[in-house]
């Protein structure tokens, strides 16, 4: 099973796209809150110098945004 | 052959895709996504028939009522690229190489947010460079930041960022900001919030992420340098009208000319609504309203035709 981190914000709808995305293919992953989570904050930036939600790592291969088609192919459905 | 290709799948596609099924024209819906540029609103109040619903929510009730219809086809994840004239027909070229025969066009593309075009933009794009507050206000707490726009879009941005971020610059190219005075004032009234008017827009940079941004005084010519570690751009939208180059009339703001009262474009066979258009108000209720007569006056077409 591949671990999934989702890096999100209440407000951003990319970010509730991708958690559906994972819930219609029953693919568990966990979220991180990053507007309250300040640990969570300075780790994805850190880890990917992104300041911009959502960053998806699945096994540690990043996505910036939500883009369906790499996530397909990155969770191996289609 | 279809008699139909709609493309697009916020408020005119969709509802083309609505009309041209209960029309039994035989159509092909062709969106990338669904919803628009209302997807990342976090409240649109506004929609006819709903007091209050989500970006989210009305991306997912347009998808829904277009999915419900029968004999309806539906291309989603991919986009039209190019059109060709051949006889009397249309072909039309898709991001993944299709190629999609069809007697008319419907074209309901929209727009998509103007960028500024200077240096460090895109490269920087995601780390620092931003486009929605929105979404991505929290990650800025404790930090400095850059909005460049003072329109509603603009202004809006910096009423998001209050919260979160412990400095505001708002970046305003003209004398004046143009933005709704109701929301002028609320900024206004944040220590946080610094106006900068006549300022354009040369540079951004950093290493990482962003750290800074230059800007020309319109008035003096000097460079001054801020330094920030985001910059939230919202200088307005152009319209998706690359595919269309040469094909139909387009406006110097680059929109498709349509004919108000049928919505047909400069070229027979090809019609548009919505933001894509020359339309003076840029609503979700107007693109929808436009797209239906479109569709219905494209049905006469079709059946003229016959």
């Amino acid at each position: 099973m591949k671990n999934i981190k989702i890096y999100s914000t209440p407000t951003c709808v990319y970010c509730k796209m991708a958690k559906e995305f994972f819930k219609k293919h029953n693919v568990a992953y966990t979220e991180h809150n990053v507007a309250e989570d300040d640990a969570a904050r300075e780790e994805m930036i850190n880890k990917t110098h992104q300041l911009g939600v959502p960053v998806i790592d699945v096994d540690g291969e990043v996505f910036v945004g939500f883009n369906r088609s790499e996530l397909e192919k990155a969770i191996g459905v289609k | 052959m279809y008699d139909l290709i709609i493309i697009g799948g916020g408020p005119a596609g969709v509802a083309a895709g609505v009309y041209a099924a209960r029309k039994k024209i035989k159509a092909l819906v062709i969106a990338e996504n669904f919803g628009g540029q209302s997807v990342v609103s976090a409240g649109i109040e506004n929609w006819i028939g709903a007091k209050s619903l989500s970006g989210f929510d009305f991306a997912r009730n347009l998808e829904e009522h277009l999915r419900a219809q029968e004999d309806l086809e539906i291309m989603d994840g991919d986009r039209v690229v190019r059109i060709e004239k051949n006889g009397d027909h249309f072909i039309a070229t898709t991001a993944q190489g299709k190629n999609l025969e069809t007697k008319t066009i419907f074209v309901g593309s929209g727009s998509r947010r103007r960028t500024l075009g200077v240096p460090g933009e895109k490269e920087f794009n995601g780390k620092g460079v931003a486009y929605c507050a929105t979404c991505d206000a929290p990650i800025f707490k404790n930090k400095v930041v850059a909005v460049v726009g003072g329109g509603n879009a603009g202004l809006e941005s910096v009423r998001d960022l209050i919260p979160y971020a412990s400095k505001i610059f708002l970046l305003n190219r003209s004398a004046e900001l143009k933005g709704d005075p109701i929301t002028q004032e609320k900024i206004r009234a944040s220590e946080k919030v610094q106006i900068i008017l006549n300022a354009t827009t040369k540079e951004i940079y950093g290493q990482n992420s962003v750290t800074g941004i230059k800007y020309a005084d319109a008035k003096s010519g000097e460079i001054k340098d801020l330094l920030v570690s985001g910059v939230f751009v919202e200088i307005g939208s152009m319209p998706n009208t690359d595919f269309l180059q040469g094909l139909v009339e387009l406006n110097p703001f680059g929109e498709m000319v349509v004919d108000h009262k049928t919505q047909s474009s400069s070229l027979t066979g090809i019609w548009g609504a919505g933001d894509v258009t020359d339309v003076i108000y840029k609503q979700n209720n107007i693109s929808a309203g436009d797209a239906i007569k479109a569709v219905l006056n494209i049905n006469d077409y079709l059946h003229k035709k016959k």
